[in-house]
């Protein structure tokens, strides 16, 4: 049986997707096995930058980015190299009404070096669950949004109350792109959809499916789960490849860090991804 | 040797941060701690805001009140600061047994090595603390993560008063290289005034002297302070143990004093602390170490053996007595007092051999067992003895 070629699936032949994980520093993937034995956390981004070529900064969650930091890391990984990075929590999860916009403007100039050499492909705005579509939190995102412009962003919601029409139509008109995410089917999480807002990018993120886990307050627990192959295939037929046609480029993230277990899931989603004759990067 | 991850947590301006916990009115104010009434008192701590008016610990209150007149000043609570500490502390040990208080003032070092597997990265740990602290003790601490002790302190400091910083292993000296020496912890003052004799003030000049260079200025030291300026420090987070290594009890004169009167009612003061410790404990003390500082800045530390070894607070006071008689030598006033038991032994239950002498400590016993009883039940001040008095009247 002769296999269809990704035009001949109806797919744009330049949209090219990027595959990696949710942060790269992990000492419990030296005992994995993904780092060989005795690599020090300063020495992991160029053995990461090997087997994948793009990472999703996530300690810019906990710590305000420096322009010195991102420029060694950019150095370190090499000029081909992308990244996504999360936005700081002092903007998503612990809002000070009075320092914010300072904040933003803060972040902005960390992520700089990344910006000018075009390596950033998206700020991550990760809300947090209870972040609900109330008024005062749509006004929020709305400001943020306008003080975060010029930035290539990408807005994650976990609160159900999200998935509305209304919203994906207000982020396609500010070409801001929304974030499909697989995560466990509980109550009141947002859904897992293929809606691309951004003709640019589309982004996805696998938490795991620990349902157990979800609400211990645990990383370890939270994230600690390995997609099959059956898994990542349904993903792939039912979004990725709908996705895939709908956006000039793609980036996809495996959250599930325990063990080590999100890098053994990307470079098997590569392998799926290519096997469908789809251009990943 | 494997790569560590050291978490630092350090509640800026602790005394404060503790007295605005119990006092929501002191919030957004300038607020100083020191000994309240006292000719010669000291700054213990001071709020942010007194020291952006430019107030410094260990400054003279006067002086203090000059730069920020305005100012709430409160006494300070030890026993208030060192409970607050303890309950920093329990909501950091589930994270490591490696956890570190070098002090009562905020500072808490905690080892996470090991801890990945169990709580995830480190970053995610101390900001789990740092919303416990918050949550659950309305502390906000400032907290980094590094590969030592040293960087993770200094990295601290470089955000106060708030704030956060992570220091990735292999970007130490890197990280250090920018900042001014007297950020470092461990280069004294008088080391800092040699480098500023060579022109030095940044920690990345100091880096660029060989190990030879340094042992030609500094000596001995030259060694530690090559290490100290390349962000090396293999020093590990001690483990914190519920047995006590020792004790320590301490006194500030408000007013700096010569009268022997007051420092021996201080000094049974303070024996009564440990005796009320040790019976607590059933321990008994088999020697005491005391700490005089003199108004002149001198400081003579003696201690006293205690044979056989005591528990009641009359033994205590002799023994305290006579480590007093031979420390306090000079004809200075005294600004601060400390007595400390770093040895124990546990209570014998063999009686005494002769009757008399058994009558004697069986009547010791019980008094100190009512002594207990009665303070436990209505507090520490509600039985004293006369020797205590002469405190009052100074």
């Amino acid at each position: 049986m002769i296999e269809e070629t990704p035009k001949q699936k109806g797919l744009p032949a330049s949209c090219r997707i990027h595959v990696g994980t949710s942060g790269y520093a992990y000492a419990e993937w030296t005992d994995a096995g993904f780092y060989p034995a005795g690599t020090k956390s300063g020495q992991m981004l160029p053995l990461y930058a090997k087997q994948f070529s793009i990472t999703e900064l996530n300690y810019t969650w906990y710590r305000m980015p420096v322009p010195e930091t991102i420029e060694r890391q950019r150095q370190q990984a090499g000029s081909g190299f992308l990244f996504t990075a999360k936005l700081i929590r002092t903007l998503t999860h612990e809002i000070d009404p009075m320092k914010w916009q300072k904040e933003a403007l803060r972040y902005r100039e960390g992520m700089s070096p990344l910006l000018q050499s075009k390596q950033l492909l998206a700020v991550l705005i990760q809300l947090p669950p209870s972040f609900a579509r109330t008024q005062g939190n749509r006004t929020h995102l709305s400001v943020l949004l306008d003080s975060l412009e010029g930035l290539p962003l990408a807005v994650e919601f976990r609160h159900r109350s999200w998935a509305v029409d209304r919203v994906f139509d207000e982020l396609e008109r500010r070409r801001v792109c929304l974030v499909s995410v697989d995560e466990p089917d509980l109550p009141g999480l947002f859904p897992a959809l293929d809606v691309v807002t951004c003709p640019d990018l589309f982004y996805v993120r696998f938490h795991g499916r620990n349902d157990r886990g979800w609400r211990s307050g645990n990383m370890q627990k939270q994230f600690d789960y390995f997609y099959s192959d059956d898994q990542l295939r349904e993903w792939i037929e039912k979004r990725i490849i709908p996705m895939s046609s709908r956006a000039g480029k793609g980036v996809i993230f495996f959250n599930n860090h325990v063990r080590g277990q999100a890098a053994g899931n990307a470079l098997q989603l590569r392998r799926l991804l290519s096997k469908e004759g789809l251009e990943v990067g | 040797m494997r790569s560590r991850s050291i978490i630092h947590l350090n509640v800026a301006d602790f005394a404060v941060a503790v007295e605005r916990q119990a006092d929501c009115r002191l919030r957004n104010r300038p607020v100083i701690v020191a000994p309240e009434a006292a000719a010669r008192a000291e700054v213990y701590d001071m709020s942010e805001e007194a020291y952006q008016d430019g107030v410094r610990k260990g400054m003279p209150l006067k002086k203090a009140l000059r730069f920020c007149s305005g100012a709430r000043i409160l006494p300070p609570h030890p026993d208030r600061y060192e409970q607050a500490m303890m309950e920093c502390f329990k909501r950091v040990l589930p994270y490591s047994p490696l956890a570190e208080m070098t002090d009562q003032k905020g500072h808490i070092f905690v080892d996470v090595t090991g801890s990945g597997r169990l709580f995830g990265p480190p970053p995610d740990i101390a900001w789990r603390i740092r919303r416990a602290f918050r949550s659950e003790m309305g502390l906000d601490p400032i907290w980094s993560v590094a590969s030592n002790k040293l960087v993770a302190k200094v990295a601290t400091r470089l955000v106060k008063p708030s704030g956060e910083y992570i220091v990735r292993e292999g970007e130490e000296a890197h990280f250090l290289q920018p900042l001014p020496l007297y950020l470092v912890p461990g280069i004294l003052p008088e080391e800092r005034k040699q480098f500023g004799e060579f022109n030095l003030s940044f920690v990345g000049q100091a880096a660029g002297l060989t190990l030879e260079q340094l042992d030609l200025i500094f000596g001995r030291r030259g060694q530690t302070l090559f290490n100290l300026v390349r962000g090396v420090d293999l020093s590990p987070v001690q483990s914190f143990s519920l047995k006590k290594k020792g004790i320590c009890f301490e006194h500030l004169f408000g007013t700096d004093t010569g009268q022997v009167a007051v420092v021996e009612g201080v000094l049974y003061c303070l024996a009564e602390k440990i005796g009320s410790f040790l019976r607590k404990q059933r321990l008994s003390a088999k020697n005491l170490g005391l700490i005089l500082d003199f108004s002149d800045g001198k400081r003579i530390a003696r201690q006293a053996a205690a044979r056989p070894p005591v528990h009641d607070d009359l033994s205590l006071f002799s023994v305290a007595k006579l480590a007093l008689k031979r420390a306090w030598t000079r004809r200075v006033r005294i600004r601060h007092i400390s007595l400390s038991c770093n040895h124990f032994e546990s209570r014998s239950s063999q009686l005494e051999l002769f009757a008399g002498s058994r009558a004697e400590k069986e009547k010791k016993e019980q008094l100190m067992s009512a002594l207990d009883q009665v303070r436990q039940r209505f507090g520490s001040g509600s039985l004293r003895t006369g020797r205590t008095f002469s405190l009052d009247a100074a």
